[in-house]
């Protein structure tokens, strides 16, 4: 035991030359006995969350983030939009101890990654969480959270990561970007107050009673209002990746043939103007939009559950669907609202 | 109704649970906080808009003086000194900073709005009709979507009325100001990104009677996700409309959205400004047109300006002149005279006893009809205006 201590020792040593004196020895400080469920909560926590160090060698460090344990073997899920390269990445755990990571190939629609350290080489028994069930998954807006993570690598060696709190402000699934990129993932995320800031990235959302529901998103821009949200993905939603990375189950990939869709409505696009609403200006004769009903000067409001604002909106909701399928469309005529049911077609053969 | 007893018998379960372990007010808290939420979620309702031919930046400018969009005001010279309820005309001097990374632009994503009636007036937040759109729909939870028609506005709060075709719809309680008190709970909900209950942000009430007794403030994060949605309290009743203004009518609205500081524009006390709103007047903060001296301490308001189109310089008011009373009212200095008369809206009338300069006995002038703001859409087309909030020079996040 105290020769490993010694070898940690030295091996921090090595790694935070500057720091030698401060950290020459365990850093740990009296704390009292947690209290409330809060305090509890981030007390049983703590050790499964890791600080994670990426990319460019732990003295000019310039990507980091947090991650959480998922396996005594030493898995560990971090989100993938940080710089993290093979050889460099290092792994500090909630004792300051530093590990070597190896990466596992990231999952891309839900931009997270894992990486694993090797069990032996830690000092006691990794504490690792797992995804709570569906049954036990559920989350509603209102409720508290915890938010641990290394927001701005606040933390350093065996310091804990910082935690924030809120509630979950609701949940989305609405069109939403990373500075200008578009965000591939496109499930349910919970939004919450409980902010992230760089570094708090890889970390988890947590209920009082300290079930893990959600894994900290970067601060993602919504096309919806163009403000900065505070989210995180859905914990539950992990499960398929995990399951198949560290359980080693074999994932079922479903990835269709992507056929464009036809309804036979043509909008009315003004010259000029970029985003016109979508007034229906002709729909073809034997076409879903004709069976629907539609006339001239129809506006298109919805499809299923998507706000249809403009032409190109109409557009991009129709992407996400194939034919064959039944949705929802509704639409105002004069003072009217209406709704009905289409069933997409293949675009007709000349 | 299931839910609720559920959420009724978690409320009174909790606590006893909470004392075993010592206090735990949050674990105390959160059922209290569910049921006020469901309770309001039926009355919190999703604002849809299409169409509208304006662009709205970042840019600073009016939000308060959005020009209506019909009639349109005939284009004037832009006056030197407008207004005479900021800060006294000091603020113009300095060189005003932009405070919004370019580019950005106001989105047209749903907003929120809340029922008034049970015949179909909803409340809307004035931001949700910037871009002018042409069409207006409302999904009321569990009745299914309306098409909404346009009814008047009070761009000095930020509100606008819509009229559905519905009706038995559910009403809240609202919650008069003078029974509200800073520090209550306040819980600022929005139906952007809902999707079965509204989203949901907590605070407090910050401030009351704030711009002229129109808005509390709180600290509920604030932002177009909840613009026109509720402001609650711990029971589920109305404080306010969630809506971005500012102090000076000019930056139009939190100047960074969810940064604290939010207002939530009051109901309770203004039935008689719903009543005109839905005969369809838009309603604008009025103008009396006067310059107050900061060196004069009082009594009395001294006027240092009136610009030549306001209602003051009309009503024979001079540099130099000293305002008594408004309203039979002693006056006991500027800023006094600013808390009596910033409250009005344009067309509202005042009466002064006014000591003119190098005449002994006061004089009675009025009663003076007072002008709306002129800030609006003068000193830009109508094709663009300004969001009604701003983002942080600089990289700001994006």
């Amino acid at each position: 035991m105290r020769r490993r201590l010694a070898i940690l020792i030295a091996a921090c040593a090595a790694v935070l030359p500057a720091q030698e004196q401060d950290f020459g020895k365990r850093y740990s400080f009296a704390e009292r006995e947690p209290r409330t469920q809060v305090e509890k909560t981030i007390d049983r926590l703590l050790p499964s969350i890791v600080k994670i160090h990426g990319a460019s060698g732990l003295a000019t460090i310039k990507a980091y983030a947090t991650g959480i344990i998922v396996s005594d073997r030493g898995h560990i899920i971090t989100l993938d939009q940080i710089l993290l390269q093979a050889d460099r990445t290092r792994v500090v755990l909630y004792d300051g101890s530093v590990h070597r990571a190896i990466l596992y190939p990231a999952d891309e629609r839900l931009g997270v990654r894992l990486l694993k350290i090797s069990p032996e080489d830690v000092d006691g028994k990794l504490q690792p969480l797992w995804p709570p069930s569906e049954e036990q998954a559920g989350y509603h807006n209102g409720q508290f959270v915890v938010s641990l993570g290394n927001c701005f690598r606040l933390a350093e060696f065996s310091e804990k990561v910082s935690a924030t709190f809120g509630v979950i402000v609701g949940t989305a699934n609405t069109a939403l970007r990373y500075r200008m990129a578009d965000v591939k993932y496109d499930g349910d995320i919970i939004l919450t107050d409980a902010c992230n800031n760089p570094g708090h990235y890889g970390g988890g959302l947590f209920t009082l009673d300290g079930r893990w529901i959600g894994l900290n998103m970067r601060l993602l821009d919504s096309k919806e209002t163009n403000t900065m949200l505070s989210a995180a993905i859905p914990a539950r939603d992990l499960l398929p990746y995990l399951e198949e990375r560290v359980l080693g189950k074999p994932r079922v990939e479903v990835r269709d043939e992507v056929v464009p869709v036809w309804t036979g409505i043509t909008l009315f696009e003004q010259a000029g103007r970029k985003s016109p609403p979508a007034y229906v200006e002709r729909v073809k004769r034997g076409s879903p939009g004709r069976e629907l009903g539609l006339r001239i000067d129809d506006l298109i409001v919805r499809i299923d559950d998507f706000s249809v604002r403009s032409c190109m909106e109409f557009r991009r909701v129709l992407e996400k669907y194939k034919p064959g399928d039944t949705v929802k469309v509704m639409w105002k005529r004069g003072t009217r609202v209406m709704t009905g049911e289409m069933t997409l077609a293949k675009e007709p053969k000349r | 109704m299931s839910v609720r007893a559920l959420f009724a018998v978690a409320g009174l379960i909790a606590p006893l649970w909470a004392q075993r372990g010592g206090t735990d007010e949050f674990v105390q808290l959160e059922p209290v906080l569910q049921a006020a939420l469901h309770k309001a979620s039926a009355f919190v309702v999703t604002v849809e808009t299409f169409g509208g031919t304006r662009r709205v930046t970042g840019k600073e400018g009016p939000m308060d003086g959005l020009a209506p969009p019909k009639p349109r005001p005939k284009p004037k010279p832009k006056p030197k000194d407008p207004d005479d309820d900021d800060d006294d005309g000091e603020g113009k001097k300095k060189p005003k900073i932009p405070l919004v990374a370019g580019g950005f632009q106001q989105a047209q994503g749903k907003t929120t709005g809340v029922i008034l009636s049970s015949d179909g007036w909803i409340v809307i937040s004035r931001f949700a009709l910037n871009l002018d759109p042409t069409t207006v729909l409302i999904t009321v939870p569990d009745r299914g979507t309306f098409h909404a028609v346009r009814a008047g506005e009070d761009t000095s709060r930020g509100i606008a009325l819509v009229k559905i075709e519905a009706d038995d719809l559910p009403v809240p309680e609202f919650v008069h100001p003078n029974d509200v008190r800073v520090g209550q709970w306040a819980f600022a909900l929005g139906r952007t990104f809902a999707q079965r209950e509204p989203t949901v942000h907590l605070g407090i009430v910050s401030a009351k009677r704030r711009l002229f007794g129109r808005a509390l403030q709180i600290d509920a994060y604030t932002s177009p996700a909840n613009y026109g949605g509720a402001v609650i309290d711990i029971h589920g009743r109305v404080l306010g409309i969630a809506v971005p203004l500012s102090p000076s009518g000019r930056n139009a609205g939190v100047e960074w959205y969810d940064s604290g500081i939010g207002f939530a524009t009051t109901i309770a006390d203004i039935p008689h400004l719903i009543a005109r709103m839905q005969e369809g007047q838009i309603l604008q903060r009025g103008w009396l047109g006067v310059q107050l001296s900061t060196s004069h301490l009082g009594p009395g308001a001294k006027i240092t300006g009136t610009p030549k189109d306001g209602a003051a310089a009309k009503a024979g008011l001079r540099k130099g002149d000293i305002i008594l009373k408004v309203d039979g009212v002693d006056v006991l200095n500027g800023p006094h005279f600013q808390m009596l008369v910033s409250s009005r809206l344009g067309g509202d009338t005042c009466t002064l006893f006014v000591k003119k300069k190098r005449k002994d006995e006061p004089v009675e002038i009025g009663p003076i009809a007072l002008k709306n703001a002129p800030w609006s859409e003068q000193q830009r087309g109508a094709e663009e205006v300004p969001a009604s909030f701003s983002l942080p020079k600089g990289d700001g996040g994006r």
